[in-house]
Parts: C-alpha cells; sequence; structure tokens
C-alpha cells in the first residue's frame, strides 16, 4: 500500500479522541515574559560549604563559592550532579506487592525493586492507612521513627523535624539514643570529663598555635574531614591549619600523628608519623602512661587536685590488679611501636605544652569507649586541661570547632515536636514492656530478636517488636553495619516508608517512596558555621522542585491535612511565614548585641556576618576552680576511675580504662590467620557520607573503573598479584565487594581503607545478574559495610563497631557487573 | 477504500492523531479511562487500519492483544510496573524518554550519561516556545521526553509545512529512536512498552521517509 492511500485509511478511522490533555499547552503570559524565575546569581549553601548560583533558562547553571569562603571545597563541582541527577526520586511510588496486598506483601521481594508511580494523594494515604495499621494492631513499640541523620542543611525544611512532628502527630514510635559517628565517646565522656566533648566547643586554634609546643593527633584527620559541616561550613579552620603548616615547617611546633595510615592530614602539615597496629590504641596509651609514672612524669598535684580514683587505675596499670604491668615492652608486643619510641612520647608529651586532639574512628570499634577514656587519663597525667594550648580535644576536625565562636544566637528551626496543646491521633504510651528508646545502631537487632533484653548504659533496654520503620533525609543502608543481616532483617518488616530526593539504597528496600526535593528547590535559613556562628545564611530558591518532588515543609503539611491536622501542624503559617519568624526570632535573641537587618534586606543581601569571635580555652574555668565550675560528672572531677560505671559490673567496660582483646583485630590478633587485612571505613574525603556518591562527574574524578577505591599497600598489591587500578574482590564470613586497586605508600601492610559512604549496589553472588535481593549479593560499587560487624561497641554505649573489621582480598577474575548503585530500583526476577 | 478526495489538512490531521496517540502513551500508564478509549470500536478500527500496513502489523497486534488482557486492577497495575520501571527511575538499567540519553554521542562512552534537564530539554523549550507553547505544569517532565517530542510533532503536523516537519522528525526523533527502542526492547519485562516502541520507531522511519519521498 503506498503512503497516501494507507493514511487516507487513516483518515477515515482517526477519530478516535483521547479524552487526556496534551502534554503541551499554549505559553502563558508569565512564563512568555520569563518573570516566574529570572536568571541571575543567588546565594545558598549546604553541608559543603555556602556558595552562588548562577540560575539561566529555569536551570542550574554555575556554582562559585561564597566570597568569605576563602578555602572551599571542590565538592561543590558535584552540586548540579546531585540535583540533575539520574537517579532522582521523580514521583510518589509503592512497591507493586504492597500496593497489593499492604501489609501482608511478600517481603522476600523487598530489593526485587517492582515500583509502580502513585498520586501524593493515594500515597500520603497509603502512609496514614499503614501507620493507623500499626498503632492499631501493635502499638507504639511496632514504629521506629526514630532513625534520623545527616539531612540536607536548613532550619525550616530540615527533614527529621517535619518527618518526626508529622508522625508524632499521628502516635508515639521507638526513638534512637545516639549516633553512628560518635556512640562510644559521647556515651562513655559524660562520665568522665562530664559532657559529651565530642560535640562540645574546643579551645580555639589562635591559643593552641600560640602556646602548644607539641599536637598529637590520634587518629585524626581534620584535613579531610573539615570540608564539610553540620551546617553551612565556613572552612575557617583551613586558614589556622595553614597556619600549624608553617609553624611545623619552622620546627615551632611539633606535631605527631598516631595512626596506622599516613592521613591527608599528615601530607597537608608535612609533620610526623607515629604507625601503631590498628584497634590496639589503649595498650600504646597504656603504655605511655606507664612510662610516666616511672620516670615519675605525670602531674600529681593536677591528679590530686582536679581528678578522682587514680589510685584505683595505678595497680591495673602497674599489673599489680591482673599480674600484668603495662611496661613499654608489654605494649610494643601488641602495638607494634618500640619501647623507645613510647619511652620517648611519654617524655615528649609532659614536656612543655600538649595538646591531644582526638579523632572520632577509634570509638567506633568493639571497646570503643577504652580509647577515649584512656586518652583523658593521660591528658590528666599530663596535667594541662584547662590550659591555653594544652588538654584534649575530641572535635577539632568536626564543624569548625576551634574557631572562636561570634557568640550571637543561632536561628531556631522548625519544631521537631508537637506544640504543647497537641496530642497525637493514636495517644497510646503502652510500649508492651519494650523500651521506646533504643541505643542508635541496635535496630536491626530489635527487628531481629524482638523482647530480648540488653544492657545500655546502666540500664536494661528491652527490644520493641519493630513492624515499620519511616525514614527521612537518612540512608541507614550506608551507615548501619553487615548489609546481608540488615536484608533479612528487612523481610520481617511489614511496611518501610522513605523520604529522600535520590534513590539510595534504603529506597529500593523501602515500600513506600516519597520525593523531597533537593536544598536548591525551597528557600530556607541557616546557621554559617556550626561553631563558629559566624552568621546568618540566606538560602534561596533556584529551580522549582524537579518532576513531583515537594519540599519537607509540604510533605508533612500535605501529610498533616490527611489526619484533619493542617493548621496544627503549620500554626497557619506558610514557608514565608516561617522563614521571616525564624529570622525575626533570631533577631530578636541578638538585639542590643548583634545588629541585624529587616528579613526583606537580609534575603536581599543573602547573608547577616555577626563578625569575628573572641579566643578560648576549654576547661579553663574549672582549672581556675573546680568547686566553682565542676564538671558534669558525679563527682565534679575528672573519673579517671568511675564508680558509677563499676557497679554496672559489665565484663566488657570496667571501671577504669582497660586493654581488652578485639573479636578481630589483624598484626596478630584473633581471626587475622583466617582474614589478615585489617579493614577502615572512615568518613570519605569526598563526600559526606552518602550524600554526594551519587554525582557521577564528580564521583569520576576519583573512582577506578567506576568503584569506589580500595586503598591498599604496595606490598599487600604485590602478594596478591594486584596492579593499581584493577578490580578487586574484598571479602569476608560476612558479604563481599567489588573495589578499585589504589596502591599507595600511604598504607602499612595488613591494612585496608574503604571510605564509608559508597552506595551499595548489589549484583547476584557471581556478578551474572543484576538486582541482588538475595543474601550474599556482591556489591558492585564497594559499599564497606557489606563486611563491617554489627556488633555494640559495648554493654556500655551499645554503639556502632565498624572499625572491628577484618578482610581478605584478591584479584576480581569473574564476570565484571556493571554498577547497579546509581540508578534508581533495578527489578530482578526472584 | 474511501472514494472521496482527502485534502491534505486532514492527512496531516490523521498523521498528527497518531503522534499525539503515541505521546499520551509515552506521558502515562494506561489507566482505566485510557483502556476504554483505546479499546473502543472506534479505536478498533483505527489500529486496524494502522495494522494494515505490513511495517506495523505485529506491533499493533502486540499492542491490542495486551490491551485485551487487561481485566483487573491488578493487571492494570503489572503494566503500570512495567511503565515505572522502564521510565520512572534511573537511566542506565532502564529506558527513561530522554532524548539526552540516547544520542549518538551519549553512546559512545559505557559510562558517559549526561544528566537530566541538559542541552536537549534546552533545544526542546526554543521550539515550543517559538511556537508559543509550553510543557503542562502538570507533566513535570524534561522537555526532551519522548512524549513533549511526539507531541511537538503532533503539533508540526497541523501548523508547519512538510519541510519543517521532515527536518524536525529526522533531527528530534529519527536520530534517538533507534537506540530507544533497542533500551526499551532490553529491558522490558513485559511486552506492551517494546511493541509500542518498536511501532513509534516504525511509523517514524515510515514518515521520515514519506516526507522524503515528497520533497
Amino acid at each position: 500500500m503506498n503512503r497516501r492511500d494507507f493514511l487516507k485509511g487513516l483518515v477515515s478511522t482517526s477519530y478516535v479522541v483521547l479524552s487526556g490533555a496534551s502534554v503541551l499547552a499554549p505559553l502563558n503570559a508569565l512564563a512568555a515574559s520569563g518573570a516566574k524565575s529570572k536568571d541571575g546569581w543567588l546565594t545558598t549553601g549546604s553541608h559543603f560549604g555556602a556558595f552562588k548560583m548562577k540560575r539561566k533558562n529555569g536551570v542550574i547553571d554555575q556554582v562559585k563559592p561564597f566570597d568569605l569562603d576563602k578555602y572551599p571545597t571542590d565538592m561543590i563541582n558535584g552540586i548540579k550532579g546531585l540535583v540533575y541527577n539520574p537517579s532522582r526520586v521523580r514521583y510518589p511510588m509503592v512497591r507493586l506487592d504492597f500496593l497489593l496486598k499492604g501489609h501482608k506483601s511478600d517481603t522476600t521481594q523487598r530489593g526485587d525493586f517492582r515500583f509502580v508511580r502513585v498520586t501524593w494523594d493515594k500515597a500520603l494515604h497509603l502512609l496514614k492507612d499503614s501507620l493507623d495499621e500499626v498503632q492499631t494492631k501493635y502499638g507504639p513499640s511496632g514504629l521506629h521513627a526514630g532513625q534520623t541523620g545527616w539531612r540536607a542543611t536548613g532550619q525550616l525544611h530540615s527533614s527529621t523535624s517535619h518527618m518526626q512532628r508529622a508522625i508524632g502527630m499521628h502516635g508515639n514510635f521507638v526513638k534512637k539514643v545516639g549516633d553512628y559517628s560518635t556512640g562510644a565517646g559521647q556515651t562513655i565522656l559524660p562520665y568522665i570529663l562530664g559532657s559529651t566533648e565530642v560535640y562540645a566547643q574546643g579551645t580555639s586554634w589562635p591559643l593552641i598555635l600560640e602556646e602548644s609546643n607539641t599536637i598529637i593527633l590520634w587518629s585524626n584527620d581534620p584535613y579531610k574531614n573539615l570540608q564539610v559541616g553540620w551546617n553551612a561550613e565556613t572552612h575557617e579552620s583551613f586558614a589556622y591549619l595553614a597556619q600549624l603548616k608553617e609553624k611545623v615547617k619552622q620546627g615551632k611546633i611539633r606535631v605527631i600523628s598516631i595512626d596506622p595510615v599516613v592521613t591527608k592530614t599528615q601530607k597537608y602539615l608535612g609533620c610526623e608519623q607515629l604507625y601503631v597496629n590498628p584497634q590496639t590504641d589503649v595498650a600504646l596509651m597504656l603504655g605511655i602512661a606507664h612510662e610516666m609514672v616511672t620516670k615519675k612524669l605525670h602531674d600529681e598535684k593536677f591528679i590530686e587536685g582536679y581528678s578522682l580514683g587514680f589510685d584505683r587505675f595505678l595497680p591495673y596499670l602497674l599489673g599489680e590488679s591482673d599480674g600484668v604491668a603495662k611496661t613499654p615492652e608489654w605494649a610494643s608486643e601488641i602495638t607494634g611501636v618500640s619501647p623507645e619510641i613510647i619511652r620517648d612520647l611519654a617524655k615528649v608529651m609532659t614536656k612543655g605544652r600538649t595538646q591531644m586532639m582526638m579523632g572520632w574512628c577509634i570509638q567506633r570499634q568493639q571497646h570503643g569507649e577504652q580509647p577515649y577514656w584512656m586518652a583523658a587519663v593521660l591528658a590528666t597525667m599530663i596535667g594541662q586541661i584547662g590550659l591555653p594550648g594544652g588538654g584534649i580535644s575530641y572535635g577539632h576536625h568536626y564543624s569548625s570547632i576551634g574557631v572562636p565562636s561570634s557568640g550571637a544566637a543561632a536561628p531556631g528551626a522548625f519544631p521537631r515536636n508537637l506544640d504543647e496543646d497537641q496530642k497525637p491521633l493514636f495517644d497510646s504510651n503502652d510500649f508492651k514492656g519494650a523500651s521506646s528508646t533504643i541505643p542508635v545502631a541496635r535496630w536491626i537487632d530489635a527487628i531481629m530478636e524482638p523482647g530480648k533484653t540488653i544492657d545500655a548504659n546502666g540500664s536494661k533496654v528491652t527490644y520493641p517488636d519493630i513492624k515499620m520503620m519511616v525514614f527521612s533525609g537518612n540512608n541507614p543502608w550506608n551507615h548501619h553495619q553487615d548489609r546481608n543481616k540488615m536484608k533479612q532483617a528487612f523481610q520481617k518488616l511489614e511496611c518501610v516508608v522513605t523520604i529522600d530526593m535520590n534513590w539510595t539504597a534504603t529506597c529500593r528496600f523501602s515500600d513506600i517512596v516519597l520525593p523531597a526535593c533537593t536544598t536548591f528547590e525551597r528557600n530556607d535559613i541557616d546557621v554559617y558555621g556550626s561553631y563558629a556562628n559566624r552568621g546568618i545564611l540566606a538560602m534561596q530558591k533556584m529551580v522549582e522542585p524537579l518532576f513531583e518532588s515537594l519540599s519537607d515543609f509540604e510533605i508533612f503539611t500535605r501529610f498533616a491535612a490527611v489526619m484533619g491536622k493542617e493548621k496544627a501542624y503549620t500554626r497557619g503559617m506558610t514557608e514565608k511565614d516561617w522563614l521571616i519568624k525564624l529570622y525575626d526570632d533570631c533577631k530578636a535573641a541578638n538585639a542590643g548585641k548583634f545588629d541585624m537587618p529587616d528579613f526583606e534586606s537580609f534575603w536581599k543581601e543573602g547573608y547577616v556576618h555577626f563578625g569575628e569571635g573572641k579566643p578560648w580555652t576549654r576547661h579553663a574555668d574549672f582549672r581556675d576552680d573546680p568547686e566553682i565550675n565542676p564538671l558534669g560528672t558525679p563527682s565534679g572531677l575528672i573519673e579517671v576511675f568511675s564508680r558509677k560505671i563499676a557497679q554496672f559490673n559489665y565484663d566488657d567496660c570496667p571501671g577504669h580504662p582497660t586493654w581488652m582483646e578485639k573479636t578481630e583485630r589483624s598484626h596478630g590478633g584473633p581471626g587475622s590467620d583466617k582474614f589478615p587485612v585489617w579493614m577502615q571505613s572512615c568518613h570519605p574525603d569526598k563526600r559526606l557520607h552518602s550524600q554526594m556518591c551519587e554525582s557521577k562527574e564528580y564521583r569520576e574524578t576519583y573512582t577506578v573503573q567506576g568503584r569506589e577505591p580500595v586503598y591498599l599497600s604496595p606490598v599487600d598489591a604485590k602478594k596478591r598479584g594486584i596492579k593499581d587500578g584493577d578490580l578487586v574482590r574484598v571479602f569476608n564470613d560476612r558479604g563481599q565487594l567489588l573495589a578499585g586497586a589504589v596502591v599507595s605508600d600511604s598504607f602499612p601492610q595488613g591494612v585496608i581503607r574503604i571510605h564509608e559512604g559508597a552506595w551499595y549496589g548489589p549484583v547476584g553472588e557471581d556478578g551474572s545478574k543484576e538486582g541482588g535481593a538475595e543474601i550474599g549479593a556482591l556489591c558492585s560499587y564497594g559499599d564497606p559495610n557489606t563486611l563491617t560487624q554489627d556488633i555494640g561497641t559495648s554493654k556500655l554505649a551499645q554503639a556502632c563497631s565498624a572499625y572491628t573489621c577484618l578482610v581478605e582480598f584478591d584479584k576480581y577474575q569473574g564476570k565484571v557487573p556493571e554498577v547497579s548503585s546509581f540508578n534508581g530500583p533495578v527489578e530482578t526476577q526472584i | 477504500m474511501n472514494k472521496e478526495p482527502v485534502s491534505d489538512n486532514a492527512i496531516n490531521q490523521a498523521r498528527g492523531i497518531v503522534y499525539q496517540l503515541l505521546s499520551s502513551l509515552f506521558a502515562k500508564e494506561v489507566d482505566h479511562q485510557l483502556l476504554h478509549e483505546l479499546t473502543s470500536d472506534n479505536a478498533q478500527n483505527f489500529w486496524a487500519q494502522l495494522a494494515s500496513e505490513q511495517a506495523f502489523k505485529s506491533d499493533v497486534d502486540t499492542l491490542m492483544s495486551v490491551l485485551n488482557t487487561l481485566k483487573s486492577d491488578k493487571a492494570l497495575l503489572e503494566l503500570a510496573a512495567d511503565y515505572c520501571g522502564l521510565f520512572l527511575v534511573g537511566t542506565k538499567h532502564s529506558a527513561s524518554p530522554y532524548a539526552s540519553l540516547y544520542l549518538e554521542d551519549a553512546q559512545t562512552g559505557t559510562d558517559d550519561e549526561p544528566t537530566l534537564f541538559g542541552e536537549q530539554h534546552q533545544l526542546m523549550l526554543q521550539f515550543l516556545k517559538q511556537s508559543q507553547l509550553q510543557v503542562q505544569s502538570s507533566f513535570p517532565e524534561p522537555a526532551d521526553h519522548l512524549a513533549v517530542i511526539l507531541a511537538y510533532a503532533a503539533h508540526l503536523c497541523n501548523s508547519s509545512d512538510e519541510t519543517a516537519q521532515l527536518e524536525f522528525i529526522e533531527s528530534y526523533l529519527n536520530n534517538w529512536i533507534g537506540n530507544f527502542a533497542a533500551k526499551v526492547t532490553q529491558c522490558d519485562s513485559g511486552q506492551f512498552y517494546s511493541a509500542l516502541t518498536r511501532l513509534t520507531q516504525s511509523w517514524i522511519q515510515a514518515e521520515v521517509t514519506g516526507l522524503r519521498a515528497e520533497q
């Protein structure tokens, strides 16, 4: 048939009229004039810093650092890739079998990734129905909405506040205590130094640079970690690190990095390294302490006046209580550090002014409480706590701690809790004998063994029978340990809801997935510099929310409307009303001290500057007068021995700092005959946890054959026939992953590093098929938590122990699978 | 065969309706309403005429046979899940219908996909603006979405000469529809959307051939 005849035939039948509207519409006047979103530069911010963005033709075109940011991180190059990401959650979606069968769905399918699009209205009603069902059938112990994390920045749209306020208006739920970053540290240190310390402002850098003779960076890499902050990061710390580098060069300050690995900071500062076997820091500290006591280098007067219980610790140190003196020789056997070096360290640390700076990694291991406690004891023995440039800190690598604070009041946030006159729809507080709050990292255990009672921080915790989880702006399929165990646990859940902007692995293992827009698609305000509190930053909306994504405020306002509580949720205020309120409240709090213009002027300018702060010394007031300014410990003094902890009678956290062997330890420790290599999974250099991993162009600046790098020593590489750039399979009894080899002199034999935050991308065990709901799947990209161990640090903190992890690795010879992490759910056949 | 003289206008309108129909099927899932319209008596005649062209027959037959099996909510949801897996998530293990992903330069590097709302989106926005059109706010997709491009082709059928139509179809549809069809066929867990995409490809090829012959 010729074309014309065929088309003529079509004419006679082509009065099929579809009632659905065309996807095209006449150009409206507003859009034609371009008035809706004018092109130009706007101000905004993020964990990665503040910056200016240029909008062109309705899309984000360029990103450049904020004028005040003199040390911007190159991570801002990844911002555009975050927004226009192929893995955006574009519409509300529901797992098909859940849509069909609700709470009776086949949960072994979870992870087979067959979803359907639903309307917002349908999705929010499904959420309400699920919450109704759980509250009715199980009560509040059936719901866990307390796994929260690093959300995007912004005081108004903070995803945690919105989710918990809205879900809390529906009913009560299980919450967490602690966090994955510092779980052991923040639990032990209030007993020892009277506060969490990890989240406390530290002695100001100018004083440290002026007064310190020696700085000990213990398992600490500030030059890497200070790139990101809890609020928009100012990066002012980098100016001080630059001065420190100069002082190191001039020989004015000696900096020693105690770490198995040559850190980024060590390379930058050009400072010394003291290698120590992984997980043996407590033994090293004990060896140093022993030498101090033997040579009477310790400050007995300070110990006497400011601490409690040194006399009860001493018999252990000297071996009188257990028959093992913690001599430098004893420590040397365990740590791999020679007795001479240990003796020298004791001398160096007690001569002149010594500032100890602890990183967080060493408390993310079994008995992670101990290195923090023992380090505090060492600092007490040195006797310089409360002096400028002396003592100990646990946070100089975090969120501009050490940058003098402006002292201004920061803007508040959208309320996380219900207003006082409000009650939840389901107001039961009957947790059926289970605990309403559980240690943050124990939720998978709770799902696996509901009703089990464990010890935690002096109390008993009984695991609730969790049936439903709600996550928002949080990716536990990054930060929790042991993926294969997580898969088993998730099969026991009836309903999983995740709200996020991109298809994280947590979204993929969910039943209801709701699209939140990015920070750059909404208006907000933020503190500029968490601990510096340098000013207030306007976060000006760059583009309208993509696809059907919504701001957190809008999502939960709509959900509140489904509950008939919209007005109670928003207090009858719009996004703009809230912005103005948060700003005006802050202005009122700063009245007479810090000038702030009216909201409109601030918004136009994009920024309010509070000025520089004054240098400050941590614990100086305590040192000045410990009776008037006691610490928050039971005795008000530094507790070298804690009666309270001793009374708990924990075998894995006794009354004074103690060296205890780990379940897994390299370099001759338990399990090292089978899996000889220690894997560290520290905070990434090019991401904030798992945030930014999906930004492809930026990710490709560091991946190897498209995989997360595994850093390893030349000796280990040679032994296994691995060359730089090879694909490597890393494995143990818990799982396996693929990563790309980066062979580097910075890493000693028996130590590898894979940064946490690498997106989980399971494929079949032999790499042969997509998906990977099955237990034992291979991670195609290199998520280290495929391999880590899901055990508590001790009965005290019950915190995460990701650093107690042994592995083996070899050159990958199997079929090379495509990376499955970054493109949304992958449907698989089960 | 219709003996009445048929105007060029009517033929262009009929072509436009085919483009519009294809656009609608890529724009959203098949719901009860759409299913009803696609299987009405009128529609059956239309499909039959479309199937009279050998190049379209087997794919139209597949579409018809799938549509005729959609007797329950569950069957519609299964088809919606096929749609979702293909067009609404990711770009790599699915077949998101954005031109930018399938143009030759995007296909050269194995791991080199462009981000969304890129150059092709801007180009289509320019076309739309020139024609005093915009993408419906209820369709919050990049403008290089296949449904938008097909709808614009439908618009051109009724508003511009054949030279302009050919130029657009060659430059904005024919240069990527083959790669797209291959991807859909590879990723589709059902039959409907691979048949629809192949039909779209065949239709565009017939259009290009026909319009070229008329130049």
